[in-house]
């Protein structure tokens, strides 16, 4: 009963879980590895291809609990297919349902789970239910996310603490801990008995040890633990190397050195996937005052000729690859110049993350295996904060590479009703991207080192992300015809002429007669232009452009600030073609426009739409008109000062039906 | 009484359509206000660029609102205990960019002289990043009664009005959801709930002009909260379709920034702000009309405008009038089969004052229904009691018959009666109020002997010739009233 509840709140949990990594949609690759939790003593392990992660659950000390100590109630299990994306199946395990354990003994430290005869073995210590110190106990699963049933009694002649189980090449388990010296011993074929009697792990420095972790590579045995070198030092990680799964052992030295922060513990595990070896390792990330609540961490590991391990160094940025269209938590760097330091986003909410500070011109963070294969058409945007007006770029490769993006932070200096003072306030900004991303390194990989350089005055930085703009309309191809409802979608259009109009209320009629009466240039009110056509327009040089609209609506601001030279302060000339199979009659054309415009049908002035207004589907009718067989010339002009200029145009019947039985500008 | 007062009720007698309507009084000057919410016993609401104002009554208001962070359009909703403070921190285009963010806060009260007076930390609900078809201001909450989801649209010109879905417990973000578009054209919109129907109240037009802002409200709706929001014409939102709610008139322009607030049922008020009020040297200020509902519509009811009225019943169609005798008109009959048709025709006058008052006893003088006959015991002149104070939307009355002094008065024992003068008592005070099918209801401000305001009892028709007072009800006739303007 008690496991379908657990089962069922896992459930839950991973729906929520699941919806929760849909929601933030971030790849995180880097040091800690999960993001709104503890996780300590993770082990790794490769399940049907999927990286399965078993680590312990720090959790804030209870007010029961020694506040200074490891407060451990349960256990969860993650996956992840890229060692980027985790999700968490929730809890598999409680020390209340630990029939053998003390329900309050909030001592479910480092764990193991391995695979053997179609069964997942979960191995874990806990506070037994009579007596002190620790003994450790298996669960029992079909599935790796469980759910785990413990069995009735710990193991016997197991007393201690960190399980680790490694099963030789002839299926031969072994069964090592931590228990007054690192022991271990061969396990029974059921995996819950030990054969014989264990024995101590000969060949081992002194020093504290404790959290064995054994496995087997190029025939080689190693056993891997965490061990204090120094009076009164912390653990390293270190290992010893053998011919047989028991020892005797050669001590190799440490292959991790103390944590730089004096968080105690260390505790890890190496793991082969994909090719490539990983070790995972735990520090107390998310929790700077206090080292009884760790995180996990991942590093990649290289062995020598001979088996041997070079010195692994932590780092932030962790291994895996960020999608540049993904946010990039620049503060979890590869590299950084001198002066630049990472603070917590809110000193009270760890889990809310961290941000960097450059403190001046020059400082820089790298940041690499950036993946720029989904972004086409992209612009940058930042999450950053400053005290006077800065800027930072992005760069390529190096600190002096090839500018991507370039973004100004104002703060101050601009004036008006609704400008505050932005100054030490967090705020989300864009910029376009200047070149396009090319991996200058490989031609065949899109992956790049970025390098975030301060360009001016000192400035903070949260996060980077690259995103794709939305396709408004593309070159047209193929036949048009109108859409479902009618609207005419693909147009010739005019690259915006610059119009100085600071404000819409001018629109007036006598105004507007005079701007669309104007001559723009040759042939405005007679000529069918080319696709490319240019015409000179004062000193603009501007193109025309066969465009379908991917929307009911010609979205003209964002048609000009693709090619336009303005954005807002424009006059539009549209011009479509409409070709009508047969005569139509006492047809209405259908506008709307943001702002004013004028609509002409085969040089005839139709419709006017006056004033500072929106697009509104049929917002002006023309009187009754006929279409006639063939070619019909359907000329607009939309001009705008301020807004998202924009139109919508169909022909409706008298019923208000729309018509569509003709194409667009086919030929 | 002001002078300028005196003046309007001088224009008032010439013409009746030059009345002018009632703004709220004070210092009622805000933009983008706030849903109007209530903490102890007064109201509250928030306006663009921090503060707010507050009301002793609903109808006197001031500064003293007091809300952090600045920026555009905010909006208030008391779920459980607490107050949830919706904002945009930035001010959609105006002297910045469109990367806009929206936040949420809490507080226990809304009074900042209450030592419970406490702002929690802002939580970012909903951004745009400069870029994107969206900028992030102005926000509005709504508490789906249905379903006890909280929802939120906020977005301006700057390409699409978003829904997105909170978390009533925390005011966060719901995990995992995604905002959606459900209409472009707006600004300040406001979500509602009736009748399982969903309303997105948009502004368009042009704000921030003064005298020549065009702002007005219009309204789609949906049977989905997701929408699509469609209005009358079947046109969905998202094509800038909009049924019109309120635009401008009564000397005031610019109707922006929708909140509903029901006080009973049937008893709906719409606040906005108008951008200009001509009275008032063209500021922006603070306006509270009736709600009314027409064919599943929402509509602005009219401010009431003082005047002379027959005041009819739902119930019969019978006019409410001082029980005097019947003085009958004066007539030269003819019978009909021997009226020479080529006799000119000339208008015959109506019945005075000064013909019948006479014949009318002196004090107190009990009040019937009958059958309506544009006789002066039949003609009420309802003119705002400027002492009086006012309601949520609207300002207590006197209503005399047209030409005197005489007032209709509640009595102690819950009936009525016609005092010879008006005295300023609170029970010769009326609160009048547009109900949401276009009918009133008529409460006297206070029952002599009852402690307290009182929000019970209003003008009934016990019988179809008998009005008396008792618990008002939507849901009959008896409690309803109209209002027929006097033509002399």
């Amino acid at each position: 009963m008690l496991l379908e509840i657990l089962t069922m709140i896992s459930k839950t949990y991973i729906k929520y879980i699941s919806a929760f990594l849909l929601f933030a949609g971030t790849l995180w690759a880097q040091n800690p590895i999960i993001h709104d939790q503890f996780t300590a003593d993770p082990t790794a392990r490769v399940f049907n291809n999927k990286v399965y992660l078993f680590p312990s659950h720090d959790i804030p000390a209870l007010a029961s609990q020694r506040q200074d100590w490891f407060c451990m109630e349960d256990y969860h299990v993650f996956s992840s297919e890229n060692l980027t994306d985790w999700t968490d199946h929730g809890v598999i395990l409680s020390q209340e349902n630990v029939p053998w354990g003390k329900p309050d003994g909030y001592s479910m430290w480092a764990p193991d789970c391995v695979f053997k005869n179609g069964k997942y073995y979960f191995y874990y210590p806990n506070a037994p239910k009579e007596g002190r110190g620790f003994a450790i106990g298996v669960a029992i699963a079909n599935r790796p996310e469980g759910p785990y049933t413990p069995e009735k009694e710990s193991i016997k002649g197991v007393g201690g603490i960190d399980p680790c189980v490694l099963i030789d090449d002839d299926g031969t388990a072994y069964l090592y801990w931590s228990g007054m010296g690192i022991r271990g011993g061969q396990l029974k074929e059921n995996m819950t008995e030990l054969r014989d009697s264990s024995r101590i792990m000969e060949g081992l420095p002194d020093g504290f040890k404790e959290g064995p972790f054994a496995f087997k590579r190029d025939g080689r045995y190693y056993i891997t633990f965490p061990w204090v070198r120094k009076e009164k030092g912390t653990e390293t990680l270190a290992y010893a190397m053998s011919d047989s799964p028991l020892g005797p052992w050669q001590f190799k030295g440490i292959f991790m050195a103390e944590h730089d922060n004096k968080c105690w513990t260390n505790h890890h595990s190496f793991l082969e996937y994909k090719g490539q070896w990983y070790l995972f390792y735990h520090r107390n990330h998310y929790s700077p005052g206090m080292d009884k609540r760790r995180s996990a961490c991942i590093e990649k590991v290289s062995f020598n000729a001979d088996g041997t391990i070079p010195e692994v160094k932590q780092t932030l940025r962790g291994v895996g690859v960020t999608k540049a269209t993904e946010r990039i938590e620049v503060d979890r760097y590869s590299d950084i110049s001198d002066g630049v330091t990472i603070d917590f986003n809110d000193s009270t909410r760890a889990f809310n993350g961290w941000h960097a500070n450059l403190p001046r011109k020059g400082s820089y963070i790298r940041y690499d295996d950036v993946d720029f294969s989904d972004l086409s058409d992209g612009y940058l945007v930042c999450k950053v904060k400053a005290n006077a007006n800065t800027s930072f770029t992005i760069r390529e490769g190096t600190a002096k590479g090839k500018v991507l993006a370039k973004q100004a932070i104002t703060v101050e200096g601009e004036t008006g009703p609704f400008r505050r003072d932005q100054r030490g306030q967090w705020l989300t900004l864009t910029a376009p991207i200047q070149n396009e991303i090319v991996n200058s390194k490989s031609s065949n990989s899109k992956c790049l080192d970025l390098f975030i350089v301060c360009e001016d005055k000192e400035m903070s930085i949260d996060w980077v992300q690259f995103k794709n703009r939305t396709t408004y309309m593309k070159p047209a191809s193929g036949t048009s015809q109108p859409d479902e409802e009618g609207f005419i979608r693909r147009w010739l259009l005019l690259e915006p002429i610059k119009q100085d109009i600071p404000s819409n209320t001018v629109f007036t009629n006598t105004w507007l007669r005079e701007a669309f009466g104007k001559e723009y240039f040759s042939g405005q009110m007679t000529s069918l232009p080319k696709s490319g056509q240019k015409e000179k327009v004062g000193n603009q040089k501007l193109t025309w452009r066969l465009l379908d609209s991917e929307t009911y609506n010609v979205r003209l601001f964002r048609f000009a600030e693709k090619w336009g030279q303005q954005t807002y302060g424009s006059l539009f000339w549209a011009v479509t073609v409409i070709d009508c199979p047969e005569e139509i009659r006492n047809v209405r054309l259908a506008a709307g426009s943001n702002g004013a415009s004028m609509w002409w049908l085969n040089s005839e002035e139709v419709l006017l739409l006056e004033g500072d207004r929106r697009m509104v589907e049929d917002d002006g009718m023309s009187k009754r008109l006929t279409l006639r067989k063939g070619r019909n010339i359907l000329r607009g002009a939309v001009i705008n000062g301020p807004g998202l200029a924009d139109m919508c145009v169909r022909f409706l019947d008298e019923k208000g039906k729309a018509i569509t039985n003709y194409s667009i500008n086919d030929k | 009484m002001t002078n300028n007062m005196k003046k309007i009720l001088l224009l008032s007698i010439l013409n009746f359509q030059l009345s002018i309507c009632l703004a709220q009084v004070g210092a009622p000057y805000i933009h983008d206000p706030s849903t109007i919410a209530e903490c102890d016993g007064k109201y509250y609401t928030f306006g663009t660029g921090g503060g707010g104002l507050i009301s002793e009554d609903g109808w006197s208001w001031h500064s003293g609102a007091e809300r952090p962070g600045g920026g555009a359009a905010p909006d208030v909703l008391k779920i459980g205990d607490r107050y949830l403070v919706i904002y945009g921190a930035t001010g959609g285009g105006l002297g910045g960019g469109h990367n806009g963010r929206i936040l949420t806060m809490w507080n226990k009260t809304l009074d900042p002289r209450s030592s419970d007076f406490h702002y929690s930390t802002p939580i970012e609900v909903a951004s745009s990043d400069g870029m994107e078809d969206c900028d992030a201001i102005d926000p509005c909450l709504l508490l789906d009664p249905t379903t006890g989801r909280l929802w939120c649209s906020y977005g301006t010109y700057f390409g699409s009005i978003r829904l997105i879905e909170l978390d009533p417990k925390t005011g966060e973000r719901v995990e995992g959801n995604k905002e959606m578009d459900i209409a472009i054209d707006c600004e300040a919109t406001n979500l509602i709930w009736r009748d399982g129907w969903y309303y997105l109240l948009g502004t368009h037009g042009t704000c921030c002009d003064g005298v020549n802002s065009t702002y007005n409200i219009v309204v789609g709706r949906s049977r989905k909260v997701e929408g699509p929001y469609m209005d009358n014409v079947g046109r969905d939102m998202l094509h800038g379709g909009g049924r019109m709610v309120i635009a401008a008139g009564d000397r005031l322009c610019g109707p922006g920034h929708f909140g509903r607030t029901i006080i009973d049922e049937g008893v709906e008020v719409m606040s906005c702000h108008f951008e200009a009020d001509l009275e008032r040297s063209g500021r922006s200020v603070l306006g509270i009309r009736p709600l009314l509902w027409r064919n599943g519509w929402p509509e602005a009811g009219k401010q009431f405008k003082e005047g002379s009225y027959a005041i009819v019943s739902e119930r019969r169609g019978y006019s409410l009038e001082l029980a005097v005798d019947f003085i009958r008109m004066k007539q030269e009959r003819q019978a009909f089969w021997r009226i020479n048709p080529d006799e000119p025709v000339k208008p015959l006058p109506n019945q005075t004052l000064a013909e019948v008052i006479g014949t009318w006893p002196k004090g107190n003088i009990p009040v019937r229904l009958s059958d309506y006959m544009f006789r002066p015991h039949q003609h009420w002149t309802v003119i705002p009691v400027a002492e009086g104070g006012g309601f949520l939307g609207g300002q207590y009355c006197k209503i005399v018959i047209e030409g005197t002094d005489r007032a209709l008065a509640a009595t102690e024992d819950l009936e009525l009666t016609a005092t010879e003068q008006f005295n300023g008592a609170d029970e010769q005070l009326w609160r009048i109020e547009q109900l949401t099918d276009g009918t009133y209801r008529i409460m006297p401000k206070r029952i002599p002997g009852q402690e307290g305001l009182n929000t019970t009892y209003c003008l009934y028709s016990s019988g179809d010739s008998t009005p008396t007072l008792a618990c008002y009800d939507f849901g009959s006739d008896n409690a309803k009233w109209r209002f027929v303007q006097v033509v002399n």
